[in-house]
């Protein structure tokens, strides 16, 4: 605050100043108006009306010079009686009004002299109607000075300040306006879409849709969940999961059957219709997407005889199991196989928030192991803010720094751990938007890079690149600058169509640039992804 | 059988039959302990076992193929416990099957010599470090085959051990020379690919060999040569290194250094040589990519 105050006092100093000097002389104004246009906003504003009239009066005078001299030759070449020389004289001195009125007079009476002891004597009307002409002329001469000076005037003053004056482009911004907005009207949708993820747009959800959604057949706990997923109240797959199977819990207690109905058949439906609402919040993380299958298929597995209570307890235990199995208990082992890759005196590179690595960094820090933690970060969501508080609440040493650091501080670094969204099975790793190039920057140094994943969050996909299955975020979060008070440069990029952020939230890091992928099963390359679900789906079936 | 007899029993293996890798010896003393126990319970065998293990690692053999070898004997036996009722059946099926896992070891190396020598064509110049028996095997075929080659053998220091390599290819008529380790580079542009053998094969799809062949490695890698790996299955093992300095202290050096001296001043034995810089391993499951190798690991142990 302070500081916007002695600017604006500081501005006010300077207008003052200006003003005096305004005051001081017309003519010196005229010479410094020039300079001035490039200073600021409101001292330009002044100085124009300013400039206008100063400009107006050199130009009367420069142009009331030039039209004594021509008159002046005029009465010269028709009295020859004058010399040449007192003519250079006078144009060189720049003569002032006095003389040349003088010179004038003089020039008048002996015209006159003439006329009245010339051999050709001239009529008083023959004499006026002359006049008449010469004043005609003068007339036509001075209004073609006045716009020559105009214009040049005109020229200086835009190449000083932005708009453009010139009537003729004017026009046709008017024209264009007026020619394109039905098209613009048509267009608006497909206006502000990158062409390569153009399918990923379908999925991206609508905001105002949803809050006028009635919510039919959804569980109430869905309905929450579904606005913390829109919202980014709940973010990283894990807690998604978490989340999502608490709410399924909810959902089991709550459903009551219908006469006639089978539980698990109607529970079927029930969950279909929440988790389509859950989609349309937000797209399901691939880890989601395993929970749901493998609760689903235990679903199916239920025994029909029981009562309703048995089913509804032995779901919700379902529920349970995986959720101490396929997610704390696998933490724990990788908590644990981590451990023995981190040596005293490391330093660890990590890059945004995972639940999971800050367990294994905890975990480590707890075990007595001596070693540092830096945190790099990114904008828009600064999900590295809230890992770096999580650590240095643990006591763990940390340094934060943002993504485009990442190269001046890889060679201090020993290690780097990444937390990821899913594991493909052509070993690609999926992840939050940056890890590839943190990955491919340790690749560089040639730093070892563990992701640190557990196998219920591998996934059958195979995808090369970041485009064909992603996620779309808020673009407007890309324009947003936090904890300033000045409005982003881009904070009207709607208003420009050729302007279009895109915020993608997940990319993919090639196997090559992943030294070994920690899970809880064992330490493996990338490239064993598929064995892995081999084996996952053999256990299930 | 106690601490004592079983490292005689072990270290006699190993110096009555050349031609026996250490891991084999190792499981051989397994057997051994199997049969002389007296133990009655599956657990208290497998503590016999693991003290068994213990010894044999602490002598001065590579601890990397004892490690992996003894591992995968336990795997094997802890399989065979589950379905038996009686223990004395129990110690029965775990003999049986002992066995026949010896003598699938014996013959993994012959399957790896028929896989290999196919790659040793007519004028080839082939690159080798230290000693191995299967790749000495692999030549030795190849040779019988009536194919004509080169061989260039790296001395291998600080034991040494090429020089018998290259001693025991020349007894058997294949010309070969000796070079100084640091020659490696120099040879290089003339040699059509490079064969070593292994210590340890790791999940990584990378090896555990004697000191140097990471250098090779490299630079074949470098020089666009196929660095071409002979190993046994039983030498894989469930470890991932991350670099050298994440290579297990037993492994680099032996225990009696281990517990001797400042380790930072002793030469490694063994280096780690990273995927990357494999072109194939023959193996007696087959030919394998690196990648294959923790495919092979995940299906043996999960």
């Amino acid at each position: 605050m302070d500081k916007t105050k002695t600017s604006t006092d500081g501005s006010s100093k300077k207008e003052k100043k200006h003003h005096k000097k305004q005051s001081k002389d017309g003519q010196l104004e005229a010479n410094l108006a020039e300079n001035e246009v490039s200073h600021g906003c409101k001292k330009e504003i002044v100085n124009k009306t300013n400039n206008d009239a100063t400009t107006g009066t050199v130009a009367q005078k420069l142009s009331e010079k030039e039209l004594r001299r021509i008159e002046w030759e005029k009465k010269l070449e028709s009295q020859k009686g004058i010399t040449v020389t007192s003519n250079d004289q006078s144009v060189g001195q720049q003569p002032s009004e006095k003389e040349l009125r003088r010179l004038e007079w003089e020039k008048k009476l002996q015209e006159q002299k003439a006329g009245d002891t010339g051999k050709e004597t001239l009529s008083k009307a023959e004499i006026k109607a002359k006049r008449r002409e010469q004043q005609e002329a003068q007339r036509q001469a001075k209004l073609a000075a006045e716009n020559a000076k105009n214009a040049a005037e005109n020229v200086k003053k835009v190449a000083a300040t932005t708009p453009i004056k010139d009537p003729g482009k004017g026009l046709g911004k008017v024209e264009k306006k007026l020619d394109f907005p039905k098209k613009e009207t048509k267009k608006t949708t497909d206006v502000h879409k990158v062409q390569l993820v153009q399918h990923l747009y379908a999925e991206m959800p609508q905001k105002k849709v949803s809050k006028l959604l009635v919510y039919n057949n959804i569980h109430p706990a869905f309905v929450k969940l579904g606005s913390q997923y829109l919202n980014k109240t709940i973010l990283g797959s894990n807690a998604r999961t978490l989340a999502l199977m608490a709410a399924l819990k909810h959902l089991i207690i709550d459903i009551q059957t219908p006469p006639k109905q089978e539980l698990c058949r109607h529970l079927e439906t029930v969950l279909q219709t929440c988790t389509n609402h859950l989609q349309n919040c937000r797209p399901f993380a691939v880890s989601m997407v395993n929970a749901l299958r493998n609760f689903k298929l235990h679903l199916t597995q239920v025994d029909t005889n029981l009562k309703d209570s048995e089913k509804k307890a032995k779901l919700q235990d379902v529920i349970d199991v995986y959720i101490h199995d396929d997610i704390y208990k696998a933490g724990d082992a990788i908590s644990l196989k981590v451990k023995e890759k981190i040596s005293d005196g490391d330093v660890i590179l990590i890059y945004g928030c995972s639940s999971l690595l800050k367990k294994i960094l905890v975990d480590a820090h707890k075990e007595g192991k001596k070693f540092k933690v830096i945190v790099a970060d990114s904008r828009p969501l600064l999900e590295g803010k809230e890992m770096l508080r999580r650590l240095v609440v643990a006591k763990i040493e940390c340094t934060y720094i943002f993504l485009n650091a990442v190269s001046y501080v890889m060679n201090s670094v020993t290690k780097v751990l990444l937390g990821a969204h899913a594991l493909l099975t052509n070993g690609y790793v999926m992840s939050r938007i940056g890890t590839a190039q943190v990955a491919l920057v340790a690749k560089a140094y040639n730093k070892p890079v563990l992701v640190c994943c557990e196998t219920y969050k591998f996934s059958e996909r195979v995808q090369t690149d970041s485009f064909v299955y992603n996620e779309i975020g808020d673009p407007d979060l890309l324009s947003k600058i936090p904890n300033t008070e000045d409005p982003s440069p881009l904070s009207k990029w709607k208003e420009n169509n050729k302007l279009t952020p895109l915020n993608l939230l997940y990319d993919v890091t090639p196997p090559d640039f992943v030294t070994a992928v920690v899970t809880e099963i064992a330490i493996l390359p990338c490239t064993s992804v598929p064995v892995v679900l081999r084996i996952n789906a053999i256990e299930n079936t | 059988m106690d601490g004592a007899k079983v490292r005689e029993f072990f270290c006699k293996i190993i110096r009555e039959d050349e031609d026996v890798s250490v891991g084999v010896a190792a499981i051989r003393t397994l057997m051994e302990i199997i049969k002389h126990s007296k133990s009655e319970t599956v657990q208290e065998l497998e503590t016999n076992l693991k003290d068994g293990i213990n010894v044999m690692k602490n002598t001065d053999y590579p601890v990397t193929a004892i490690n992996s070898g003894c591992e995968l004997f336990l795997r094997f036996i802890t399989l065979a416990a589950l379905d038996t009722r009686c223990f004395s059946d129990c110690k029965k099926i775990m003999l049986d099957r002992g066995h026949l896992f010896i003598k699938k070891l014996d013959e993994a190396r012959g399957k790896i010599v028929k896989l290999a020598s196919k790659f040793i064509e007519d004028g080839s110049k082939v690159l080798t470090h230290s000693r191995s028996r299967v790749v000495l095997q692999a030549l030795r075929k190849a040779h019988k085959q009536n194919k004509r080659f080169e061989v260039f053998v790296t001395i291998s220091a600080p034991d040494n051990s090429g020089k018998q390599m290259c001693k025991e290819l020349q007894a058997e008529g294949i010309p070969c020379t000796l070079i100084l380790d640091s020659a490696v580079g120099y040879i290089m542009e003339q040699v059509h690919f490079i064969m070593v053998g292994a210590e340890g094969v790791v999940e990584s799809g990378g090896i555990v060999n004697k000191v140097g062949s990471y250098t090779m490695a490299v630079c074949a890698k470098e020089m666009k040569k196929p660095f071409y790996v002979l190993t046994e299955s039983f030498k894989f093992s469930r470890l991932f290194p991350l670099g050298q300095q994440d290579l297990p202290e037993e492994y680099k050096y032996t225990s009696s250094v281990r517990k001797n001296s400042d380790l930072k001043k002793v030469h490694p034995l063994v280096d780690y040589t990273p995927p990357a810089y494999i072109t194939l391993l023959f193996t007696d499951l087959g030919i394998l990519t690196p990648s294959a190798v923790s495919d092979e690991l995940i299906k043996l142990y999960l």
